[in-house]
């Protein structure tokens, strides 16, 4: 096994040196593929990329400030209902508009102020009490989702949810096709992609990595590492509210399912096997997290099984993820 | 390894490069199957939950539907039928993905299945706007045949609003006039409560607490026993379905309250799958359904025998439901002559099937996109030492009003 | 009143149930530092075993016994070849993975087995009797039940208290090479400790089976529960165990019985006041909050 973990990581030496090669083929690919993929294809490729948004947004939460949240579907879900409510047609909801020049900034907006009233609270705890107040206050989002029905639409959630349109007045574009709208998702990501990487290299971003390595000492240093905390935790749930917002443009329906808890734990998960703290783990995490049970369940009765085990199998060999793999990096205890 | 290859990217390294990348993407485009069409293997597509909680369901159904179409020898109208089945868990996004394999992936002539309610009403718009049919062999939600209503979307099932309405006046009549209901806080448990309250209302009854309890996950019922004891109601009426359905019982007949106030349910409560757990608690259970075990009619006595012989357990509700299915596909497609590239063509069919089923005459309502069948009244007795749903009447043809008034 | 009072003792036997089932998360939490997310995976399985050893050897009190060696010995495999790499509290997403990927084997191949029909276990004939009260009739298994938790509790107090060999489990927490220093087989330690852990799960599983039923889903419906209780109780101690898991069950079955509509949203509010007054718990201990 340590053989091939050395070969992957020969891989990854080798993928680093092409990086040049490997964006231009990257582009090419990426404009190309709606129009030779087939439909499932490319609608599988739209689901994860949105998720691989979702991803990146905890880990700057959790790789980058260290700040294990297991509740991060509640922005998630709130994105998805927020824009549900706005758009869809169903008699439940407003039916106002699905002008992404007004529903992206209230989404995120609305996301981030929530994570501000939330981490308001939760961030002056850390550790286990952080991940579990997450929880707490995500499930009850759910629970006020399932119960408030005559603006949620409660279990059967809410559906009639548009494609986006984008413009002003007669110079409006709407997103209906599948092409289109892989298109879109794909800005999205790659602006979220760019945006995040922009702020984890900036200073701000290693004060997020010193809070993460010794959070004391920071404050010794005079930092207000709680304003610090609060600003990833904004940022981190108006990315997510993003990807929420994405994903129910896309299935037309929001259900109390993107609020649960399976949702959150679903994120994390894509983030401890992709690596964490690398932007690229989260995307490659949401890729196998995603696809994974959607390619093998048609195959084989016990796909759970098989995902157990893989996962079992990331943690014995590549317990740094993905992108640990690629790295090279090794737990030094199983050699 | 360690020399720097130069940065610069020649305009032919970029057309190989583009080339390269076309091509390895092309492939799996132009190793796409042929349609279907006209001849060729029916296919056709089953969403279904085969994990979790809802399992047992979909295992019935799909069990029946292959057993229906194995007497018919996989074949219709000339044509070869092969089944797809995918796994929906219970999650509607699951289950809009794999209804997006199964369409455009399989290229299937239509979908078949769903169990939940939560899943039919996340899918009612791709079908709907792909104007490809599914034939709903579960799931009851009564929007489906009213408010969200498509064309594409029928039903072989029943409606949520059947089973409550129909046991609603009989409660009245001959039970008490003081009703307590107790469900789950979600769209189905909802559906109960205006369907039984309407007609016991309007037989002169009084519903005089309604009970929503914690949905998902109930947990242990024993803190709602005591509100219903104390409630004053000559009877309680319930519906619970999964582990919910179990406890609900066991602890209704352990705080003592199965000997003092009769308990009425959905039949799905009480069904052939839950009852052997539910053991002795369910006894004198009053249910309504469209169907029985105990059922005595041709086709149903011989449905359960070969059910047993093919699955070796005993045939319940969701299998009758996936059998039915199957032979509604089957006079579908013999209708149209295996042409199953007009989708409008094959609906229009849809509303003049029907025949002699297990459950009794079967047949499907134009106006509610649903089944037009008996429902029986029954209670848990037990019958040759198994517990089973005896059948105290047959309240006759039902069929949903396809909108909200009666509940 | 009457009501009230019936509803107390609801919230005892919830409070016990939750008792024995974080018990053993409490147990492997606080003494290994070790997260266990396959905790309710081995409820259900100890259930399941339980169910067949009830149908195999015709009684209840044998499947108490049964079950949790049988789940015990497979939790004591687990720790020996797969968790043990895993120890360090840096190493807390890894463990994360690692159980998640169990439990979801465990989940699996549970359904694979004993099918996916609920499932239902009988309380022992002894114990099947009812005693009136009020307007109900109080099943005297429940009751037992309540008995049954507060003995056990007594019983692990005892033992990680008063016994040398919980003062060894104690000791090897806080300086295993120490310990091992003096002769001890820490390794040994560590594996009994996660082994008794998984067994008093599955003895969780045996015992709330009547009251519970026993589905595919379930483990984690009691995953998430348990894990509620552990940390509102405070993490890395029994009392904690026991005090988290009485309040829980009384802010469940009190909400169930009065808002039943809001009692999950009660369940969580609850977590998160206690968590933000007392980080740790009501009576965890400061270091295990990072």
């Amino acid at each position: 096994m340590t053989a091939v973990a050395t070969q992957l990581g020969r891989v990854g030496t080798w993928v680093n040196r092409q990086r040049q090669w490997l964006w231009a083929a990257f582009f090419i690919a990426a404009l190309v593929f709606p129009f030779v993929a087939r439909p499932y294809h490319l609608s599988l490729t739209i689901e994860v990329l949105v998720f691989a948004i979702f991803a990146m947004s905890l880990d700057l939460l959790l790789g980058y400030t260290g700040l294990p949240s297991f509740g991060h579907a509640a922005f998630f879900g709130l994105g998805a209902y927020v824009v549900g409510y706005i758009a869809s047609t169903s008699p439940l909801a407003l039916g106002l508009t699905s002008n992404l020049l007004v529903t992206v900034p209230i989404v995120m907006a609305a996301t981030a102020l929530v994570a501000l009233a939330i981490g308001f609270f939760a961030l002056r705890t850390s550790g286990i009490t952080f991940l579990m107040i997450t929880l707490a206050f995500a499930q009850m989002l759910f629970s006020i989702a399932i119960r408030w029905s005559s603006v949620t639409g409660g279990s059967d959630g809410l559906s009639g949810i548009p494609r986006p349109t984008l413009g002003i007045g007669p110079l409006s574009y709407a997103f209906a096709s599948r092409e289109s709208y892989y298109f879109l998702v794909l800005a999205f990501f790659l602006a979220s992609w760019w945006l995040l990487r922009r702020i984890v290299n900036s200073p701000f971003g290693w004060t997020l990595r010193g809070i993460r390595e010794n959070e004391q000492r920071l404050r010794a240093l005079g930092y207000n590492t709680f304003r610090y905390k609060m600003a990833a935790f904004a940022i981190s749930g108006a990315f997510a509210g993003l990807a929420g917002m994405l994903l129910v443009h896309f299935f037309r329906h929001a259900s109390p399912e993107n609020l649960y808890w399976t949702t959150s734990g679903q994120v994390l998960i894509m983030l401890i096997v992709g690596g964490t703290g690398t932007l690229t783990g989260p995307i490659l995490g949401a890729a196998v997290i995603r696809l994974f049970p959607l390619l093998v369940s048609t195959y084989f009765d016990r796909w759970r099984t098989l995902q157990g085990l893989l996962f079992i199998a990331f943690v014995l060999f590549a317990p740094k993820g993905i992108v640990g793999l690629l790295r090279g990096e090794r737990d030094e205890e199983l050699l | 390894m360690n020399r720097k290859k130069s940065l610069t990217v020649t305009r032919r390294d970029f057309l190989k490069l583009a080339g390269g990348t076309t091509a390895a993407l092309a492939m799996p485009a132009v190793l796409s199957a042929c349609g279907a069409g006209a001849s060729g293997p029916l296919r056709i597509g089953v969403l279904l939950p085969y994990s979790d909680i809802y399992a047992v369901l979909g295992e019935s159904i799909t069990d029946a539907m292959r057993m229906y179409f194995d007497e018919v020898g996989n074949e219709i109208a000339g044509r070869q039928i092969e089944i797809i089945t995918e796994d929906t868990e219970i999650s509607p996004d699951v289950g809009l993905q794999k209804a997006r394999k199964l369409v455009e992936q399989d290229e299937v002539a239509f979908v078949t299945g769903v169990v939940s309610s939560g899943v039919l009403v996340g899918l009612r718009d791709y079908f709907h706007e792909t104007q490809k049919l599914l034939i709903c062999s579960n799931a009851g939600a009564n929007e489906l045949s009213r408010g969200l209503k498509t064309p594409y979307i029928w039903r072989t099932s029943f409606t949520n609003w059947m089973a409550p309405w129909s046991i609603g006046a009989w409660a009245a009549q001959n039970v008490g006039t003081r009703a307590a209901i107790s469900i789950p806080d979600y769209a189905a448990g909802e559906n109960n409560v205006t369907g039984f309250s309407n007609s016991y209302e309007a037989a002169g009854g009084e519903v005089v607490m309604v009970q929503r309890t914690p949905f998902p996950n109930m947990g242990d019922p024993a803190p709602f026993m005591a509100e219903l004891a104390d409630s004053g109601a000559d009877l309680v009426y319930t519906f619970y379905s999964g582990g919910a359905a179990v406890t609900f019982v066991q602890a209704y007949s352990d705080f003592g309250l199965a000997g003092q106030i009769p308990l009425l349910c959905a039949g799905f409560m009480v069904e052939e799958d839950v009852l052997p757990a539910q053991g002795s608690a369910a006894l004198g259970t009053f249910s309504t359904l469209h169907w029985s075990f105990v059922l005595d009619n041709a086709e149903n006595n011989a449905f359960k025998t070969a059910f047993r012989e093919r699955t070796g357990r005993d045939a319940d509700v969701f299998a009758v439901q996936g059998y039915d299915t199957a032979r509604v596909i089957a006079e579908m497609l013999n209708e149209v002559g295996g042409d199953t590239s007009d989708t409008n063509a094959m609906i229009e069919t849809l509303a003049g099937i029907s025949f002699a089923s297990p459950r009794g005459p079967f047949a499907i309502d134009t106006n509610s996109q649903a089944p037009r069948h008996n429902m029986y009244l029954r209670e848990v007795q037990e019958v040759e030492g198994t517990l089973h749903n005896a059948i105290m009447e047959n309240m006759g043809e039902i069929v949903d009003p396809g909108n909200d008034s009666l509940g | 009143m009457e009501n009230f009072l019936i509803q107390l003792l609801n919230g005892l036997v919830a409070g016990m149930l939750l008792f024995i089932m974080a018990a053993g998360l409490s147990l492997i939490f606080g003494q290994m530092n070790v997260i266990n997310l396959s905790h309710g995976a081995f409820y259900l399985l100890g259930g399941y075993v339980g169910l067949s050893a009830v149908r195999q050897l015709g009684s209840f009190w044998l499947a108490l016994i049964v079950a949790p060696l049988v789940v015990g010995a497979i939790g004591f495999v687990i720790e020996k070849f797969l968790l043990r790499r895993l120890y360090g509290g840096q190493r807390h997403l890894e463990q994360v993975l690692l159980t998640f990927g169990l439990a979801l084997v465990a989940s699996d191949l549970i359904q694979w087995n004993w099918g996916a029909f609920v499932e239902s276990v009988a309380p022992p004939a002894l114990l099947s009797g009812q005693v009136p009260l009020y307007t109900i009739q109080f099943p005297i298994y429940r009751l037992a039940l309540i008995v049954f938790g507060l003995a056990l509790a007594l019983l692990l107090w005892l033992f990680l208290d008063r016994t040398r060999i919980g003062a060894i489990v104690r000791a090897g927490v806080t300086n295993a090479e120490m310990v091992s220093g003096l002769g001890i087989n820490v390794h040994l330690v560590f594996a009994g400790v996660f082994a008794v852990g998984t067994a008093l799960a599955a003895l969780a599983g045996v015992i709330g089976a009547p009251i519970t039923a026993l589905y595919p889903g379930l483990d984690f419906e009691i995953l998430i529960l348990t894990i509620v209780v552990v940390v509102v109780g405070g993490l890395g101690t029994l009392k904690g165990a026991f005090w988290g898991a009485l309040l829980i069950g009384m802010a469940d079955t009190f909400g169930k019985a009065y808002i039943p509509q809001f009692s999950l949203f009660l369940i969580f509010a609850v977590m998160a006041v206690v968590l933000l007054l007392r980080p740790s718990g009501l009576f965890g201990l400061e270091a295990w909050s990072r």
